[in-house]
């Protein structure tokens, strides 16, 4: 098809390229642009939205895949889908966001849902996102004769959100080379939405350890004081070492106490105690924060 | 949520039914849609407007996957594919499966091994195992599980669904392996044997007929409906259909009404097939006419009603 010849209508556009995206933006900023459509999909089906015009991001293939960068960098397209995230050759670079994306939802879901789109939607659950935070990720943000470059926890808080004819369009991720585990606490065996989730990941180079707790919040949660004492905790000489025990068992424990405790708040006015839910989703949280680290440790 | 989405740029701006024309490629045959609002889902298009009424409509979240359909080759949830993007696609969809109306080996296995109840669920788990065996042609326990994993179902609690998985996969082992046999032998036989001859080739239907003259269903619906018998056309030799309607009753051949006597009128104290006496029972007389075998007898009401749940026992029940 000749350039712009898939903007003539103007409800349904089905750009071929970033550049071709962002001018439909431009030219329709009503139009709501749209990559795997399983959560616009579900709004739209419940009535809470209605689309004046979409953009079909599907044929954009540059956004389908990834590239890397300055050997330390992957660059990660806004359209790469959870199905793909989840294949053994992504799952070497980025096995906590493949481990993520695995569990994201059925086939069904994750042949279609996108990168992307789980950020743009920023669902309290979202799946790939405490991991894009204990990343320390950054977006590319494209719009017509622009682009710019925000850390994805400036762009889910709301400090710096997507404007006005803005396409999110790569996902940079840092590449560590080190264990990261991604834990999820489901309410079934099958997929399900997380009532917790822990992103943990290990930075060697910079004796760090990251970690970020979803679904317990809007947005996912760093305890950043928790992280920066555990991270004095390990040994990181003996890495690599046969046999070694990087850490205190107890300090493991001590440590999703202290993740927990920074990410979920007193029980306040549903009252505190054993029973609480609150009490539960520390509990749970703590669970997985300790798992996740004994893992990337083990 | 709900606020950020309703206050999205694009929600509820000008138009209020933006519409698009498309042309969407289902089961090989091009379809047009004209005139469709663009928040319609692909399940919707494909039931309501094209009439392919095999996948269904549960959650309309991606929840439940009774709606999965092929796009592209990828299984997706059709309730949560918006139909306008998935023009140019190729759309497969569960009456694709079942080839000149008998149905595949996927949906035979389903039924045989008792992964069918209710049916709500079947066609999406039709598509799914297609998918999962379309990719993976021996699936183990676990791969079966995770690939049938966005599929609820909750009459037959997945056992005959995963069954049936091994049972086709099984079964198309075995149709290589002895078509393989065949070609060894043919092979052994040396090269002045004949070659098999080409299978006669076989009339296609797909063309001319409507879509839904593929499905398995509409093929069984129209085994059920009986030969009508044509006017008053005499029957020579041979056995005489009897005139028995879809419905099931027979009808006395002297079943027509009088002249002038309105239809639907019966006669007093008659049915139109005579069967029947109507009669005015009046007021309850306190008649029993049933117990429920421990002795205790309930006026006018049978034990256990029909649905099978005893009523409590009161003036009510």
């Amino acid at each position: 098809m000749e350039h712009g010849g898939n903007l003539v209508n103007r409800t349904i556009m089905l750009p071929a390229s970033v550049d071709e995206a962002v001018e439909a933006l431009a030219v329709t900023p009503g139009a709501v642009p749209v990559a795997g459509a399983t959560d616009l999909m579900e709004a739209v089906n419940a009535g809470r939205l209605r689309p004046a015009a979409l953009i079909g991001l599907g044929r954009i293939t540059e956004l389908r895949g990834w590239r890397y960068e300055d050997g330390g960098t992957a660059v990660l397209g806004a359209g790469l889908t959870h199905a793909r995230m989840d294949r053994p050759d992504f799952a070497a670079l980025i096995p906590a966001l493949a481990d993520a994306a695995r569990t994201a939802g059925p086939p069904q879901v994750r042949n279609v849902g996108t990168l992307g789109g789980n950020i743009a939607t920023a669902a309290p659950t979202g799946d790939t996102l405490p991991v894009l935070a204990a990343l320390e990720a950054t977006a590319t943000l494209a719009r017509a004769g622009a682009v710019r470059e925000v850390p994805i926890s400036h762009l889910l808080t709301g400090l710096d959100p997507l404007r006005p004819g803005e396409l999110l369009t790569w996902v940079r991720v840092p590449l560590l080379h080190a264990p990261q585990v991604f834990l999820k606490s489901t309410g079934r065996s099958g997929p399900a939405r997380a009532a917790a989730s822990v992103a943990l990941v290990l930075d060697p180079a910079r004796r760090g350890v990251r970690c970020a707790v979803g679904a317990v919040a809007p947005v996912p949660l760093r305890p950043l004081e928790a992280e920066s004492w555990v991270a004095g905790c390990i040994d990181w000489d003996a890495r690599g070492a046969e046999g070694a025990v990087l850490i205190d068992p107890a300090a493991l424990a001590a440590f999703g106490e202290y993740v927990a405790g920074a990410c979920v708040p007193e029980g306040g006015a549903h009252g505190e105690g054993a029973g609480s839910a609150a009490a539960r989703l520390r509990r749970t949280v703590a669970v997985l924060a300790r798992r996740a680290l004994g893992r990337a440790l083990k | 949520m709900t606020d950020e989405l309703l206050n999205h740029p694009g929600a509820l701006t000008g138009d209020v039914r933006p519409t698009a024309s498309y042309t969407l490629r289902v089961n090989g045959v091009e379809r047009p849609v004209t005139d469709a609002w663009i928040g319609e889902s692909l399940l919707y298009v494909l039931r309501e407007r094209l009439g392919l009424a095999g996948a269904k409509d549960g959650c309309e979240q991606g929840e439940c996957g009774a709606c999965s359909v092929q796009v592209d080759g990828q299984l997706v949830n059709g309730c949560l594919v918006p139909a306008a993007l998935a023009a140019d696609s190729e759309i497969g969809t569960v009456e694709g499966l079942s080839g000149a109306g008998g149905a595949s080996d996927v949906q035979q296995a389903l039924a045989d091994s008792g992964a069918v109840q209710c049916g709500y669920c079947t066609p999406g788990l039709a598509m799914a195992v297609h998918d999962l065996l379309q990719r993976n042609h021996r699936p183990g326990e676990v791969e079966a599980r995770q690939a049938l994993c966005g599929n609820l179902c909750r009459c037959t609690g997945y056992r005959g669904a995963l069954a049936a998985v091994q049972a086709v996969a099984d079964a198309r082992e075995a149709a290589l392996e002895a078509e393989l046999d065949a070609a060894e032998q043919a092979a052994a036989a040396g090269p002045a044997a004949e070659p098999p001859a080409a299978a006669p080739p076989q009339p296609d239907h797909g063309a001319e007929l409507p879509l839904y003259a593929d499905s398995e269903l509409w093929h069984e619906a129209d085994q059920l409906i009986p030969a009508q018998p044509q006017g008053e056309t005499p029957r020579t030799g041979g056995y005489a259909y009897p005139p028995t309607p879809p419905h099931g009753t027979p009808v006395p051949a002297d079943w027509q009404q009088a002249p002038g006597e309105p239809f639907g009128a019966p006669a007093p104290g008659t049915d139109p097939f005579g069967t029947v006496t109507y009669q005015d029972a009046g007021p309850y007389d306190g008649t029993v006419y049933a117990t429920d075998g421990y002795g205790t007898q309930y006026p006018g009401y049978d034990a256990t009603p029909a649905h099978g749940i005893r009523l409590p026992e009161d003036e009510n029940a």
